[in-house]
């Protein structure tokens, strides 16, 4: 009797010391995966620092306007160029119907509309 | 051991036991021992010893399994404290204005390398930079850590891992960028060559507590939290580029310009040109490329006078209907105050302030001295910026200093101060301190204390806006921004004595005069004549042109609306104010 005890629990703890065993080796494992992981963030964090700073290096002003001086034509804005949206004019009707097959066969064929449009004499019936 | 002494006097020892062993038994003990007592004794210290011993181990193992490799973790720290992080910094729309970059250094320990001329040959190879006598004698020396050369490029490390000398070996360490070089020099200073902020923003980082997070290792992750300043990295570069063109234009010594929001007190920009590069921090050393705004003091000229006139419109003695006569320079006692633009005529208050004549307001010195006090112009004004300089106020504040103040000449101020108390005319009479960092308009309120009435404020606005209309900064008058400003042009003093040729011109504007927004301050010094300007170094023809031109350029970067077909500023400004 007491000896079948003593197996049991011989038998118990050899069995809780593999479990052990495998949760440690396991959990070594995850620690070292986490380690790696965290030199890899770390990694690509200074990396993507070091970019955003050749980023922020050439999307500098300076640069872009000494680019912009030689390769365009552009100008700097100016005011009288700028206007607010509740100055755009309402939108003009459509030239032909939305259900149209061929909306600039309609056009061509009726050059009459394009003056209409532009004098902004357009039939109701169009839109 | 407690049954060792217990006397056992009725037990003979057993005389059939062989000789031998009785001798052993009266070797090892005594003759009237119970050995049998002893014997559970040794047993129970034995067990006791090995369960001890056992425990030992058992508590041992349990500190192995739950902590982490302790030796690992102590070395990380040691790597991390040499390669110190520093925030970012970035401006109001998020552009970035510095940020660290991870470099290799290259160290040596001297007393495991095996043969110094090899190594240093070799490295020498590698790295030309290095000097190579000095390279030798650190590889000889005895200390067991030098630094060889800081900042290696990549490409330096592969091939330097490559040679596999003993002894070599890099750190990691965060080197200082600044993407944008010179372009905000000023606002965000610069970094040694330990990341420890030497000037600007930096060093107000580092006076905040980061310095002390370097000394404990603290401040080595790169997940700290940006700084996030007022200035706007665009408006900055239009604006030093044009500053950049007027110096040139007009030879000056200096040019340097700000930015203000009325309404919050940051600085959307602040730009003293000739400035450097924080990239080669060296060149901030040279005396020349000082930040004019906050370091220098200077005597304002004209644009004092918009302060004396808030002051006595505040004080209600006069108001804008109010006449001077100015037909004769302005005598006191044996001084004779001359005009740039003389009108020899009974002049009204808009008139005093267009023609920028110089007018002799009084209300008494202790009152000027107390107004003055209360704008802030008479004691040092400190920002983030470390970087600041005391106003030069004279020593004895007699009646013709307060008259010579009055147009500003005798009073030195930083520039900035003179924004700071002009932005308060222009906002409703709300005086709180610039700011670098970001501010919203509540906490800019929660700190303002009142300094003059919103009706003066009105007036004043409607002066800066007149003198555009028709005064002495005409040419500053960018159509659609409804600009308001008041020149000023001061004498420099050379050798103690006032210059008649050398002046400094400003120009002060503010935008759009009848719900302000910002104010601009641009300062040329030592301006000189050109053809365009018809020989004339007064600021109307050098910085109320230059403020046109940065306007025109800077408003549509700030997000003004342009607005066209506004009526004159008598009818704009003064109507709203509900008359005089």
């Amino acid at each position: 009797m007491m000896r079948v005890l003593n197996i049991c629990v011989i038998g118990a703890l050899v069995l809780a010391a593999a479990d052990v065993y495998t949760i440690k080796f396991d959990s070594t494992r995850q620690a070292q995966r986490v380690a790696k992981l965290r030199l890899e963030i770390r990694r690509e964090r200074d990396a993507v620092a070091a970019l955003r700073a050749e980023w922020a290096k050439l999307d500098n002003p300076a640069r872009i306007q000494d680019l912009a001086r030689r390769h365009l034509q552009l100008k700097p804005v100016e005011a009288q160029q700028m206007d607010p949206l509740d100055n755009l004019p309402e939108r003009p009707a459509n030239l032909v119907a939305v259900d149209e097959a061929d909306p600039i066969a309609t056009v061509i064929d009726n050059p009459g509309i394009l003056d209409r449009a532009a004098s902004g004499n357009v039939p109701a019936a169009a839109r | 051991m407690m049954a060792m002494h217990e006397p056992v006097a009725d037990r003979p020892a057993p005389a059939r036991d062989p000789w031998r062993r009785r001798l052993v038994a009266s070797l090892l003990y005594g003759r009237n021992v119970d050995r049998a007592a002893k014997t559970r004794g040794r047993i129970a210290l034995a067990v006791f010893i090995f369960a001890l011993g056992y425990a030992v181990i058992a508590a041992r193992l349990v500190i192995f399994a739950t902590a982490p490799e302790g030796h690992g973790s102590r070395r990380a720290v040691a790597q991390d404290a040499v390669a110190t992080a520093r925030p970012d910094m970035l401006d109001r729309n998020g552009e970035i204005l510095a940020t660290d970059v991870r470099t290799p250094s290259l160290f040596a320990e001297p007393h495991r390398i095996i043969d110094v001329d090899e190594a240093s040959e070799l490295l020498t190879a590698v790295v030309p930079e290095i000097d190579a006598a000095e390279l030798r004698a650190r590889l000889a020396s005895k200390r067991r850590f030098v630094w060889l050369k800081r900042e290696i490029t990549p490409e330096q490390r592969a091939q330097i891992h490559r040679l596999g000398l003993p002894g070599i070996g890099f750190l990691p360490e965060n080197k200082r960028i600044y993407p944008n070089g010179a372009e905000v020099s000023h606002i965000i200073g610069h970094v040694n060559i330990d990341n420890q902020g030497a000037g600007g923003i930096e060093r107000w980082l580092d006076a905040r507590g980061l310095a002390d997070l370097h000394l404990a290792g603290l401040a080595t992750d790169r997940l700290q939290t940006p700084v996030e300043l007022a200035v706007d990295l665009r408006v900055q570069h239009a604006f030093r580029d044009e500053l950049i063109a007027a110096r040139a234009n007009f030879k000056a010594v200096a040019a340097a310009g700000v930015l203000a929001d009325v309404r919050t007190g940051e600085i959307v920009s602040m730009v003293s040109v000739p400035d450097y590069d924080p990239n080669n921090p060296r060149e901030a050393l040279d005396p020349t490329r000082i930040n004019r705004l906050t370091t220098g003091v200077y005597e304002m000229g004209s644009t004092f006078k918009a302060l004396t006139l808030a002051m006595a419109l505040d004080s209600g003695k006069i108001t804008l209907k109010s006449a001077f006569d100015a037909s004769h320079p302005l005598q006191y006692g044996k001084f004779a105050i001359h005009d740039f633009h003389a009108q020899n005529r009974v002049l009204t208050v808009p008139e005093i302030f267009t023609y920028s004549a110089r007018m002799a307001l009084s209300l008494g010195i202790e009152h000027h001295k107390w107004f003055l006090r209360k704008m802030g112009q008479l004691d040092r004004l400190r920002t983030e910026l470390p970087e600041s300089a005391e106003p030069l106020v004279p020593k004895r504040w007699a009646e013709l200093n307060t008259v010579t103040i009055a147009f500003g000449h005798g009073l030195s101020v930083a520039p900035l101060q003179a924004v700071m108390a002009i932005s308060a005319l222009m906002n409703g009479g709300h005086l709180f301190p610039p700011t670098f960092l970001k501010r919203s308009e509540s906490e800019a309120l929660a700190l303002a204390t009142q300094v003059v009435k919103p009706e003066t404020s009105e007036k004043m606005r409607y002066l800066m806006r007149l003198n555009v209309e028709k005064g002495t900064a005409t040419k500053a008058d960018v159509k659609g921004y409804y600009v308001g400003g008041k020149t000023g042009t001061a004498d420099k003093v050379v050798g103690g004595r006032y210059s008649k040729t050398k002046v400094l011109t400003s120009f002060t504007a503010v935008l759009p005069a009848d719900q302000p927004r910002y104010l601009l301050l641009i300062m040329l010094d030592e301006p000189q004549a050109t053809p365009e300007t018809h020989g004339f170094t007064t600021s109307g023809w050098n910085a109320v042109p230059v403020g046109g031109a940065v306007i025109a350029r800077i408003a549509p970067l700030l997000g003004l609306q342009p607005r066209f077909e506004l009526p004159p500023a008598d009818k704009l400004i003064l109507a709203s104010a509900g008359g005089r």
